[in-house]
């Protein structure tokens, strides 16, 4: 055992087993080495928090524990005490002590209550699949294991109907509840409940339920590992955090000694200048890198999905980047705009001015508006179809000769295209899903692109893109901006943001927070948006209160 | 090097592509060619060609009208009672008001189109499922059917529609063939060299990419089920022509041939893709199976059977297809 903790848990003394003991966990992925020997410790009935930005590794140790990922050999696991074979069997985490709750939470949203907490295993009468269903004891049952945490919840109702919050306690209770099975059939201790960005959509003020239900769960004796980008979140529940960067672990801090200045600059790696971070987000609206480019798009007071009342100036010829951690609002601001989702608020476009709710993608698209969704799969391109007319489906009628719609024409067009995009292979008849994610981002570009647009929507345009092609990217995005286009940039990569931007507005609780002005690092946006957050949720907290 | 590799592999995968294309046309050659060895006399006799010909044309017309919604994405199962309401309002009006044929034709092809309309305007105003939406519709037509005359057989419709459909020949074949290739034409037209049907078939892989590209995917999807509906009109009117009576009856047995020519279609011609010439042929190779097998003395019931099983062959093949396609473009 070669454990490098330095922070001894604050909680409890004396030689206990941990609960989880990692080491030499790393993961590799191609030639991006994504996870590089990194160890953790947790003791029954502590909660240590896994902070790190977006693409620091936490998703791949979180997929390793799940059992997704098969870590590189020399790792090892321990789970309270006993050695475990690696990887984890898929799916079987929980035979080992492991349970998990996502961010989605993975109930069934048309069932009852009591049928997600017992799902798979039914309270019945009789044997095997001849059992019968007891409905009256299951409910029963479902009463006391609530009671037990303190949870109020009515089993018989459907989970779709209930809160965000209260099914996130659901979710929670369910993982704790296999975990009490467990420790009961193996009467022993241990148990790991891993909680991977739980509190992201909930509101502030009910977050307090969730603390109170991982404090009783941690009570129990159970060990908690909380993913999490919510500072504040982190600063109630957890004894100790542990910071990943880069894939490598950077610090293992007890939270009663850290302060959230030392974990931002653990995340971020960023030695904060306060003061000159403080000069620069205030002088930034009216600093001289303010692009000269007129206003193209302008929103006052533009709200829909999780954004409020956002006001937003777009400038020809400008890149702006939207940095905010996962459910600030930034990743609904493109089809907010666009008019893809609903939403209210006015907007002014060169030809036009209106509500953003009398949009609709097809009307955006004439007034010059291009869209580059982030789920590629579901909303950017279909994948059975050539990837010559994933390119060209805007422009179907310009291959129209005579009555008749000129496929050879329309593949010719677009493997011209595909060498100006450099999309590869060179064959616009081969289906989308031949082809690499780089690639089949290239195409989708394509097509909005040669709409000619005048404001260009993108959210997470490189995600699931190589090294290579995402800098290919960002040079056409360049090239587009020098020409004239606005450019609208939504990402949680704040390196990408760093690398494009000309300007970066920050997006905290749904709301414009802040902007910012270059010089930009990927440290210096992390920390200011970790800082926006943090703002912006004692603000809430004190509305809501 | 990497040519090396790839050559042989590529050669491997064009000549599985092709493959792919001509199985169906070569199962209908061995077809033919086993029921012109076990009845000689009387498979490969002209008139019996001609038969086949002449008596498929309501499900060739009718196999027609589902492509539209199919590469929508949407199922209509009412097509079939469709077809046969209208046939039985045409005679309806014809013999039993006395209309004149024409006006009763026009009609019923416009009650057709109007009941079409009501399918796509339920389905997409209120984002139902179409398959519970025509399951339900084609039950009401057929509720219609029977009513309209009472259960009875309308007897005697007017003589010069079935001069019109299977009396007048051109090339040696009833006209009523000739009415279902033309439709067959239009339809492979409009899928193939129309923006509209590049449009629909975005709808039909992905309803959200469509709606992002800014496309109307409620109005592609509304159109496809006003036109299913006048093609399954025109169906029920030839369907007078050739047999000169009108009968409402279950037609449970032609909804399943037109769906398994359908999707039977689908594994040829343009594999993976609803396409009009694949179900074209696709009819006519059921059929002339149905035929040889009458022939062979096979009960009537033996067509509800082959139907069944040819759907199911030809719904798991097109899955197959589908899957050799994504394993070939993962390598």
């Amino acid at each position: 055992m070669h454990g490098t903790d330095q922070a001894a848990p604050t909680r409890l003394a004396g030689p206990e087993v941990p609960a989880l003991e990692a080491s030499g966990l790393a993961k590799r992925f191609g030639s991006f080495q994504a996870l590089k020997r990194v160890d953790l410790t947790i003791y029954p009935g502590e909660v240590v928090a896994l902070l790190g930005e977006n693409g620091s590794g936490k998703s791949t140790l979180v997929k390793i524990l799940s059992g997704y990922h098969d870590p590189g050999p020399g790792g090892s696991l321990k789970m309270n005490g006993v050695p475990v074979p690696l990887p984890v069997p898929l799916g079987q985490a929980r035979t080992v002590g492991l349970s998990f709750v996502y961010q989605d939470l993975g109930l069934a949203p048309d069932l009852q209550v009591v049928e997600n907490l017992f799902i798979g295993r039914r309270v019945t009468s009789g044997v095997g699949s001849f059992a019968r269903i007891r409905w009256g004891a299951e409910r029963e049952r479902a009463r006391e294991i609530f009671e037990s945490y303190g949870v109020s919840l009515d089993p018989s109702v459907q989970v779709g109907r209930l809160r965000p919050t209260s099914q996130a306690l659901l979710a929670i209770v369910r993982a704790a509840e296999e975990l009490r099975r467990h420790r009961g059939a193996h009467e022993q201790g241990g148990g790991v409940l891993v909680l991977d960005e739980p509190t992201v959509f909930l509101p502030e003020h009910e977050k307090v339920f969730l603390y109170d239900l991982i404090r009783r769960v941690v009570a129990d004796g159970i060990a908690v590992l909380f993913v999490s980008h919510d500072m504040t979140a982190v600063r109630e529940i957890a004894h100790r955090a542990a910071v990943l960067r880069d894939g490598v672990k950077v610090g293992d801090v007890s939270m009663a000694t850290a302060s959230d200045a030392d974990l931002i600059e653990l995340v971020s790696g960023h030695r904060l200048d306060r003061a000159a971070i403080e000069a620069a987000t205030t002088h930034g609206s009216d600093a001289p890198t303010e692009p000269g480019g007129e206003v193209v798009l302008s929103a006052r007071d533009v709200s829909g999905g999780r954004v409020r009342g956002v006001d937003l100036d777009l400038h020809a010829g400008e890149i702006l980047g939207v940095a905010g951690l996962l459910g600030a609002g930034s990743e609904d601001l493109p089809y907010v705009l666009f008019g893809a989702s609903g939403g209210t608020g006015r907007l002014t476009l060169p030809d036009w001015t209106g509500d953003v709710a009398e949009l609709d993608p097809a009307r955006s698209i004439r007034l010059g508006m291009a869209l580059v969704p982030a789920d590629r799969k579901a909303q950017g391109a279909a994948a059975e179809l050539s990837t010559g007319l994933n390119m060209l489906s805007l422009s179907l009628k310009s291959f129209v000769r005579h009555g008749f719609l000129r496929v050879d024409n329309l593949i010719g067009t677009a493997n011209r295209r595909a060498e100006t995009y450099d999309v590869r292979p060179r064959n616009a008849a081969l289906a989308m899903a031949a082809l690499s994610g780089g690639n089949q981002q290239k195409v989708v570009l394509a097509r909005w692109l040669e709409q000619k647009p005048r404001v260009l929507l993108l959210h997470e345009p490189t995600q699931g893109v190589d090294v290579a092609t995402r800098h290919q990217i960002y040079e056409l995005m360049r090239a587009r901006a020098a020409e004239g286009v606005a450019i609208l940039w939504v990402t949680t990569d704040f390196d990408e943001l760093a690398t494009v931007s000309h300007r970066i507005v920050l997006c905290a609780h749904g709301a414009i927070a802040g902007t910012m002005a270059p010089p930009f690092s990927r440290d210096r946006i992390t920390s200011e948006v970790y800082s926006a957050a943090a703002r912006g949720a004692a603000n809430e907290v004190r509305t809501a209160s | 090097m990497t040519t090396n590799v790839a050559s042989p592999r590529s050669r491997r995968r064009f000549n599985a592509r092709v493959a792919e294309a001509t199985m169906l046309p070569v199962a209908f050659v061995v077809v033919v060619a086993i029921f012109g060895l076990l009845r000689p006399s009387t498979f490969f006799q002209f008139s019996n060609f001609t038969n086949i010909l002449g008596l498929n044309s309501v499900e060739l017309v009718l196999v027609m009208a589902l492509l539209i919604p199919l590469t929508n994405g949407d199922l209509d199962l009412s097509v079939a009672e469709l077809s046969g309401m209208v046939a039985v309002l045409v005679g309806w009006l014809n013999v039993n008001h006395g209309w004149p044929i024409v006006p009763a034709i026009l009609v019923g092809i416009a009650a057709a189109a109007i009941c079409g309309m009501v399918n796509g305007a339920i389905v997409v105003r209120f984002d139902v499922n179409p398959f519970i939406v025509t399951l339900a519709t084609g039950s009401v037509f057929d509720g219609i059917a029977f009513w309209l005359p009472d259960q009875q057989t309308i007897p005697g419709i007017s003589p010069r529609l079935t001069q019109w459909t299977v009396l007048h020949h051109f090339l040696g074949i009833p006209l009523d063939f000739w009415y279902g290739v033309v439709i067959l034409v239009i339809m492979f037209y409009v899928l193939t060299f129309t923006p509209f049907g590049q449009r629909a078939l975005f709808v039909g892989q992905s309803r959200e990419v469509a709606r992002l590209s800014g496309f109307n995917v409620k109005s592609t999807r509304f159109w496809g089920f006003a036109v299913a509906g006048v093609i399954a009109g025109i169906s029920g009117v030839i369907s007078d022509g050739v047999l000169s009576t009108a009968t409402p009856q279950n037609q449970g047995t032609l909804l399943l041939s037109v769906y398994a020519a359908a999707f039977l279609g689908l594994t040829t011609v343009q594999p993976g893709r609803f396409n009009a010439i694949g179900a074209g042929i696709s009819v006519f190779f059921l059929a002339v199976a149905v035929n040889g097998m009458n022939l062979l003395g096979a009960q009537t019931y033996v067509q509800s059977l082959f139907y069944g099983v040819f759907l199911v062959v030809a719904v798991v093949l097109s899955r197959m297809i589908a899957r050799g396609r994504a394993a070939s473009a993962a390598t």
